[in-house]
């Protein structure tokens, strides 16, 4: 059994629970386990792109530099962050390259954090989830701890932006990804495949100009449907709340639209792999999935047995 | 045909330097192919695309590019900078532009005008992304 120092960022412990518990569970099983790492801090969500602002850099680097002390107290451990929002993925990874490569930033924030007696070098490597799986568990393994194959669910994989972008995060290629098509499949869905997988859901727009995240998620949503999908999956929490959020919101305002549930990857792999149902809060959701997962007899079967 | 007459003095090269500072970017490496704006999947929000609005900077038009909304609709997706064939950071270049005018004494989102029940329905990542953007 492998142990992975394991980030999970604001959200997973609000509004992404079913994210949180789920992944747990079912590393537990493919004998990669994520192991929470202690006292960590907001990674800052968004990577600053200006040159000169070091202060937004502090945060990842002192997640980086706890988690490398996480990951002495583990078992078999590689000298690995692992993180399940993909913001986190790509805010955590950017700034680690740029220390990597640029000494004066890293004095500069090293000087920061002697102040909490911390100090990075360098010697981390952020992983998303979906990498550990892919390479490292791989979908065979997968497959196989599979006991309810999700027959009758269409899948669209949605990435979002941040899983794919920039060169120094993405997780896998940026105009033909397949990460989550090939673990859609080795669930046993189907896949439908969406020419709007990378299409920005409006992300943090979602606070103060509302309008742009409705029209996109319009978009992506009608995008997947209309090639037959009855599902999104996705690997962001901003995007899961704007995607979920927004298509209750539609569905309030004209009649006729079908909304979609929304799934985290992981839930999909907790249903597949037969993990208790309540681990995937799906109360916490918009649309609730159970009633779909019910009508496919992927959930609830055991009790009627 | 109209022809507007622009001026290009000290005012103008200092808006650019300072730009090229915060964003770290060659904005004359831009030569206008518009893939940018052609991909962006907010160019039908924005009042002037991205190239335009990059044309803007090269010319130093610090006010036309601080009226324009397109810095403001961008959700630095990063696609343009992972697309452009001259490897500008445009995302970076639209950065800049928005912490020009954060830096100034300017805030686009106002937190104190957020309401109770907006602040307690939205996630907390949906939240500090925005004020991280949008807030000096």
């Amino acid at each position: 059994m492998v142990q992975y120092s394991y980030f999970p960022g604001c959200n997973l412990k609000t509004n992404a629970k079913g994210f949180e518990e789920t992944a747990i569970a079912v590393s537990k099983k493919l004998e990669a386990e994520l192991v929470e790492m202690p006292s960590w801090n907001c990674c800052g969500t968004v990577h600053t792109l200006t040159s000169d602002n070091i202060m937004k850099r502090i945060a990842p680097i002192r997640v980086l530099s706890r988690s490398r002390k996480h990951v002495e107290t583990l078992k078999e451990s590689p000298n690995q962050v692992v993180t399940l929002c993909s913001m986190c993925n790509s805010t955590l990874k950017i700034v680690n390259n740029e220390v990597k490569k640029d000494q004066e930033i890293l004095d500069k924030i090293n000087y920061q954090l002697e102040e909490d007696e911390e100090t990075y070098e360098t010697d981390m490597e952020v992983k998303h989830f979906l990498e550990i799986l892919r390479d490292i568990v791989g979908y065979e393994k997968i497959s196989e701890k599979v006991v309810n194959p999700l027959e009758g669910l269409k899948i669209s994989p949605y990435y979002g932006c941040m899983l794919l972008h920039p060169e120094e995060a993405k997780i896998d290629d940026e105009e033909m990804p397949d990460v989550l098509e090939s673990l859609v499949e080795s669930l046993g869905a189907e896949l439908v495949m969406s020419p709007l997988f990378k299409f920005c859901c409006g992300s943090y727009h979602i606070v103060d100009q509302e309008d742009i995240v409705s029209s996109q998620v319009e978009k992506i949503v009608e995008a997947a449907k209309r090639r037959g999908a009855n599902a999104l999956v996705v690997a962001c929490p901003l995007c899961a709340y704007n995607i979920d959020q927004q298509q209750k919101a539609m569905a309030r305002n004209s009649v006729g639209k079908s909304p979609i549930p929304v799934f985290y990857f992981t839930q999909l792999m907790a249903i597949a792999m037969g993990e208790p149902v309540k681990i995937n809060y799906f109360n916490d959701h918009f649309i609730n999935p159970e009633p779909l997962l019910k009508e496919l007899g992927l959930i609830g079967r055991k009790k009627a047995k | 045909m109209s022809y507007e007459y622009l001026k290009f003095g000290k005012e103008e090269k200092d808006f650019i330097a300072k730009i090229e500072e915060i964003s770290g970017q060659n904005i004359y490496s831009c030569y206008q192919c518009g893939k940018c704006s052609a991909g962006c999947v907010f160019s039908d929000k924005m009042d002037i695309t991205v190239n335009q609005l990059i044309h803007l900077i090269q010319l130093g038009q610090k006010e036309k590019v601080l009226k324009a909304n397109t810095q403001w609709v961008c959700s630095s997706c990063l696609t343009c900078s992972v697309r452009c064939p001259r490897e500008i950071d445009v995302a970076a270049l639209m950065e800049a532009v928005r912490e020009y005018s954060l830096r100034e004494d300017y805030e686009k989102v106002i937190i104190s005008e957020i309401s109770k029940e907006a602040l307690d329905k939205l996630p907390n990542i949906a939240l500090v992304s925005n004020f991280r953007k949008k807030t000096g």
